[in-house]
């Protein structure tokens, strides 16, 4: 239950950055903390309160978590770093025409 | 066990990856390298065709390709059928001509740009080819992220600003399709389409509806339907006219073979049934359809007109791929084919004409058709096919639309189709009958050329012509198409066939 | 203006939450599937890929190609951002810090790189692999660009390299693939050429040398973005 909580809330909050902050960095910002909510949300539900999927011969399988979601997460956290990066370059071209990272000059999010 | 399809993915990534290798040492190998992978990649296609010919006329076409010799729930199978043969067609008939266009239409940068170019073919085709939901979700990110340098291409002020929107808009859709994967592995433990499809109805409603519905969101928004098209009208008008004909003819095709994918193979369409949601996919693609003709017409910029016209088509796709009957489908596929050889055409050609103007307006393209008649000629019987005048394919496919649409009983849909027709005639006659205009004092410096424009200025005119007479002449033989649409649509609408296919032996 | 914004923001948010919330905890709690991924790569890891990482099982054996997904995803995120900050001058560059902290860091650096590489090439015994240790790698072009400056990071280890570094690196991964179709199985199969008993360096078939492929594509990725995004502030900087 605390989990659904804690993921709400952080997804909410990067969700708020991204629509009321006025500086493209912070909205990256907000995105990543989006990102990482739904990451820590996948890590708690698939938990099963057991040990890290790395054996030195002693464990058993059956006292094992799942390591497809870690996988997957792996996964996720190099795309949404990628993401970033890619983003944060568009914002030093942006601030390079316009001098400022206000999103209000390229028109916000909700108008084209 | 079919290596084509492994192919398909891995010619284009490798050319790629190769690219920056080549350049490196010389730039004419890096030409020939370029070359060379896309008729290679076209010819895999064409081979797909001819070595399964007996299989596709007969409807029992099936692909299918265990990555890393894992059998499907366990590793990542990749699988081809008639619905995505008809998609990866597509992809691979327009990219073959969009990369050939490019090479007498953009002069700088070159290597970047046919990096960018082959990995938005690998992603187009991984998207077409895969059956896992985890693999779909990165090959989404994968095209997203390779199509928004292309969109800052020119690196002013406008494509970045276009780009920061596409880049915002798509991560936001790339996370709730991730929420949906979290959601389907979290219910069911497995990432396989097929096992899900299998699976799927032994969920409580309440957990389909909620992936349904995360689904939705992300595809929505990553496609431009009506409340999140925002972006797109920037995105696909800020770019070199090249990469606006492959956002807008193809890219956005691709997303609609995902939702086709999902919402009636994998999840099938009783969910969206159950939901109710059906009824407000149409209403909001209805929505999207009449809102792109009105912007459209209220628009003065000819590309960010097109771009709109984009959103008015896609809304009317979708709201007629989800009525669900058998005519239905196939109108909805057959407007897949007609838009993109339409907008494809259209873009080509517009992108030829604009490096003669001063600017993209309207005024801008006063007697623009002197320059070149039959390139403008070309524009204006493309435009005919967008309105839907026959012989056009944009006439063969708004009528089946409109059949559709009044056998089915929704006379809306019929409504705003046969009104978005009279709206498009008004916003192309304006272009045209701008463009026909004689101009009173007509000095020759109005066609400077604006940049150093055209490296091979008789490619980009027959790759325009090209596009335009596959418009004429699929309008015409348009009946040729149906046979494999229609086996398209027999796995559409039998989920079980794709079950089988790819977990039966 | 700006506060009516916000408190609409707010509210719009606290509803979606509160939606959010609901719909969540109606979500069954058990989550026992007979017949997952899980109980199959729990089970067969070992003995099908001789990993002791399960998790590194996953992302190089089971589900390789989404990791050749990503490593293209990265590959094009570089391009990209390269793209956009390429620029013809030569980088002007700061001279680095002082005295002091390059020595420290010459003597550091050689372990930095040892790290990286141990990372790298233990990723299927123990937690690591070609992603982090590659993080580790790039970070090695960041400390010559801060303490030496740029300039020194531009002649030691120049764009061209670091662009071939990245290619082969993930040509190697694709190459390793191609093998698996050459020796008769499929693509991305794992290949019986390390197998040495399971636990020991030597041992996971190809998962080590795809963990070295990724780990010098992603080094040498990180090392090209964090160059473009430099190599433009101290443009700026000569600007001024």
């Amino acid at each position: 239950m605390i989990n659904n909580f804690v993921f709400v809330v952080l997804f909410l909050l990067g969700f708020y950055a991204i629509l009321v902050k006025k500086n493209l960095i912070k909205m990256v910002i907000g995105l990543n903390i989006m990102e990482g909510s739904i990451f820590f949300w996948f890590i708690t539900l698939t938990d099963r309160g057991k040990m890290i999927p790395i054996v030195n011969g002693t464990q058993v399988a059956s006292q094992l978590n799942d390591p497809v979601p870690q996988a997957l997460i792996l996964t996720g956290i190099v795309i949404g770093a990628s993401t970033s990066a890619f983003l944060l370059t568009l914002i030093i071209e942006l601030d390079k025409f316009t001098s400022s990272t206000n999103p209000d000059q390229i028109g916000g999010m909700i108008e084209d | 066990m079919n290596i084509t399809l492994i192919l398909l993915i891995i010619v284009p990534l490798v050319t790629a990856f190769l690219i920056p290798f080549v350049d490196v040492f010389s730039n004419k190998a890096r030409k020939i390298l370029v070359a060379f992978s896309t008729l290679l990649e076209f010819s895999i296609g064409i081979f797909v065709i001819i070595s399964n010919y007996s299989s596709i006329t007969n409807n029992s076409f099936f692909l299918k390709y265990y990555l890393g010799n894992w059998i499907p729930p366990i590793g990542i199978t990749l699988s081809m059928d008639m619905l995505s043969l008809f998609f990866s067609t597509l992809i691979s008939f327009s990219l073959l001509f969009i990369v050939i266009y490019s090479i007498g239409f953009i002069g700088h940068h070159e290597g970047k740009y046919y990096v960018l170019l082959f990995l938005i073919w690998a992603a187009m085709h991984g998207i077409v080819l895969t059956g896992d939901i985890f693999n779909l979700d990165v090959f989404l990110e994968l095209m997203l992220i390779t199509s928004a340098p292309l969109v800052a291409f020119k690196r002013d002020r406008n494509g970045t600003e276009a780009a920061i929107k596409y880049m915002f808009y798509g991560t936001i859709g790339g996370l709730f399709v991730f929420i949906g994967v979290v959601l389907v592995y979290f219910n069911l433990g497995t990432l396989n389409f097929a096992d899900i499809a299998q699976n799927f109805n032994s969920l409580n409603i309440f957990s389909k509806k909620l992936i349904s519905v995360f689904f939705l969101l992300g595809i929505f928004i990553k496609m431009g339907v009506f409340p999140f098209h925002f972006w797109l009208s920037k995105a696909h008008s800020a770019c070199p006219s090249s990469i606006s004909a492959l956002l807008s003819g193809v890219i956005v095709k691709v997303y609609i073979y995902v939702f086709i994918r999902l919402f009636w193979n994998v999840f099938g369409y009783n969910i969206l049934q159950q939901t109710g949601l059906n009824k407000i996919i149409f209403v909001v693609a209805l929505i999207s359809t009449v809102m792109g003709h009105i912007m459209a017409l209220n628009e003065n910029d000819v590309k960010r007109m097109l771009a709109y016209s984009t959103i008015a088509n896609l809304g009317m796709i979708i709201a007629v791929l989800v009525i669900n009957t058998k005519l239905a489908l196939l109108a909805g596929l057959l407007h897949v084919l007609s838009h993109l050889l339409m907008k494809v055409s259209l873009f080509t050609t517009t992108g030829y004409i604009l490096q003669f103007t001063p600017g993209h307006k309207l005024e801008d393209l006063k007697g623009v058709a002197y320059k070149n008649v039959l390139i403008f000629t070309g524009f204006t019987i493309v435009a005919g096919g967008m309105i839907g005048l026959p012989p056009m394919i944009g006439f063969a496919s708004k009528w089946y639309i409109l059949k559709a649409f009044i056998k089915s009983g929704y006379n809306w849909g019929s409504v705003i189709t046969i009104g978005g027709s009279i709206f498009a005639f008004v916003y192309y006659i304006r272009y045209i009958i701008s463009g026909f205009k004689k101009l009173s004092l007509g000095p020759p410096e109005r066609f400077r050329l604006i940049l150093s424009v055209f490296y091979r200025e008789r490619v980009v005119t027959d790759i325009a012509f090209i596009f335009v007479i596959a418009v004429i002449v699929v309008g015409v033989f348009y009946k040729v198409a149906l046979g494999p649409l229609e086996g398209a649509i027999n796995v559409i609408q039998n989920p079980s066939l794709y079950i089988e296919g790819i977990l039966g032996g | 203006m700006s506060k009516t914004k916000h408190i609409f923001a707010v509210l719009i948010l606290s509803l979606l939450g509160i939606t959010l919330l609901v719909s969540l905890s109606k979500l069954p709690n058990q989550f026992e599937y007979a017949n997952s991924i899980y109980h199959h790569v729990v089970n067969n890891s070992i003995t099908e890929t001789g990993s002791l990482n399960f998790v590194t099982a996953i992302l190089y054996d089971y589900r390789a190609y989404d990791s050749l997904g990503e490593s293209t995803i990265i590959f094009g995120a570089v391009s990209g951002i390269v793209l956009l900050l390429s620029r013809k001058t030569l980088p002007v560059s700061s001279h680095g810090l002082s005295f002091i902290v390059k020595r420290t860091f010459g003597m550091l650096t050689p372990f930095i790189f040892l790290f990286g590489i141990y990372i790298i090439t233990h990723g299927h015994l123990s937690p690591g692999g070609g992603f982090q240790g590659g993080v580790i790698l790039g970070a090695i072009s960041i400390i010559f660009s801060i303490v030496y400056g740029s300039e020194f990071d531009y002649k030691r280890y120049s764009p061209t390299t670091k662009t071939l570094l990245e290619t082969s690196g993930a040509l190697l991964f694709i190459g390793l693939g191609f093998m698996g179709i050459l020796l008769g199985g499929n693509f991305l199969m794992n290949l019986n050429i390390l197998n040495a008993e399971v636990g020991s360096l030597l041992s996971a078939g190809s998962i080590p040398f795809i963990n070295i492929g990724i780990g010098f594509k992603i080094g040498a990725g990180l090392a090209i973005i964090f160059y473009s995004m430099i190599q433009k502030t101290f443009k700026e900087e000569v600007d001024l």
